[in-house]
């Protein structure tokens, strides 16, 4: 039992079950067509399931786990590929979309910051959900600089990510938006990569726009934070 | 290129962000310092997308995996959350809504006075 225990310690557990769960999720998803069965969703809740029936402690999933979390500034850094490829429709239309991602943005935060004082939410978890609107690795970034709980900040961003994704057709329809442009720019700043995908299912220029507002979006609520660093 | 070699450009440009988030006099996410990195690089030359495609594809293709292992911390956090798990999902479902609805009108708006601006210019042109 003890030689099974220690096993577990290796990081290579962490690994191959996050692969693995993350396989079946994608599997799932890829069978359902569903949003809400979203394959990062599944695998996390099979793996807490998986460590919670074992009873195998934290800290021995994350030994592999941070071989994993070492992909993310990569991973992030990679999101300039998709701006710099989509060059040309960015500077056809360099001033609204600079300007819908900055505003965005900024919209985001203050109705988060308004809607958890009403609240009376705790500092902590308004620090938690400010950055919720922009991709993971980028609001795990800005949590941290406000002094947030990373695991919650990036509930909420999945959880606001398939909203987006859902009711992505709907707001295009009653906020009566019929420019592309501006439907994958407004989609990719409220609901980052998972929405993307959305986005893409919309034709192809929504889904180039909503790629290229992901890496917009994260680095001015970057830039933005600072701002409500202070009015936290 | 090899991967070997795509990977090693993707990690340097990483630890040059972390470099320069380090003498930063204040708190900037490195991962952001290296995207902006890698935008510049590609605009100024040095670096082209076919040196780094497959490493960009494949993370890009597999982002969602790499949050697995924070994501899963969530079960430590979860008390935080107590008795305010509706107000947390209601958030959410307003600020999406404002926030598409803000940036795609700021985007509309935009559009028409580029096109205004236009305009007027080839109209001062002809005239």
């Amino acid at each position: 039992m003890q030689a099974l225990k220690d096993l577990c310690y290796t990081p290579y557990f962490g690994v191959v079950l996050s692969i693995f769960m993350y396989q079946i999720g994608v599997f799932v998803s890829h069978k359902l067509k569903n949003p809400v069965a979203n394959p990062l969703l599944i695998a996390v809740i099979l793996i807490i399931a998986f460590l919670k029936i074992f009873r195998i402690p934290m800290e021995a999933f994350q030994t592999g786990g941070d071989l994993i979390t070492l992909f993310l500034a990569p991973a992030t850094a990679a999101l300039a590929v998709p701006i710099y490829k989509n060059l040309q429709i960015l500077k056809h239309n360099l001033l609204p979309i600079l300007a819908g991602t900055l505003v965005g943005s900024f919209c985001s935060m203050a109705v988060i910051f308004a809607l958890c004082k009403l609240f009376g939410l705790d500092e902590t978890l308004t620090a938690s959900l400010l950055s919720k609107s922009v991709t993971t690795p980028i609001a795990m970034g800005v949590t941290e600089q406000l002094g947030g709980i990373v695991p919650i900040s990036i509930a909420a961003v999945i959880f606001t990510g398939i909203v987006g994704s859902i009711v992505a057709p709907l707001m295009v329809k009653l906020f009566r938006v019929d420019d592309p442009v501006a439907q994958g720019i407004g989609i990719g700043t409220c609901s980052h990569a998972v929405g993307t995908t959305r986005a893409i299912a919309m034709g192809e220029l929504q889904g180039a726009m909503s790629g290229i507002a992901i890496g917009l979006a994260g680095f001015f609520t970057v830039l933005w934070a600072f701002l409500f660093a202070i009015l936290l | 290129m090899k991967i070997m070699m795509q990977l090693a450009i993707i990690f340097f440009i990483c630890l040059l962000g972390e470099a320069i988030a380090a003498v930063l006099p204040f708190p900037f996410p490195a991962s952001v310092i290296s995207m902006l990195l890698v935008f510049g690089l590609l605009l100024w030359g040095p670096l082209k997308v076919y040196h780094i495609r497959k490493q960009t594809d494949f993370l890009l293709d597999n982002m969602a995996f790499f949050f697995i292992p924070p994501a899963v911390s969530i079960v430590e956090n979860l008390h935080y959350m107590e008795g305010k798990l509706l107000i947390l999902i209601f958030i959410c479902f307003i600020s999406t809504f404002t926030t598409f609805a803000i940036t795609a009108w700021t985007v509309k708006a935009m559009i028409k006075l580029d096109e205004k601006r236009k305009e007027r210019k080839k109209r001062h042109a002809s005239a």
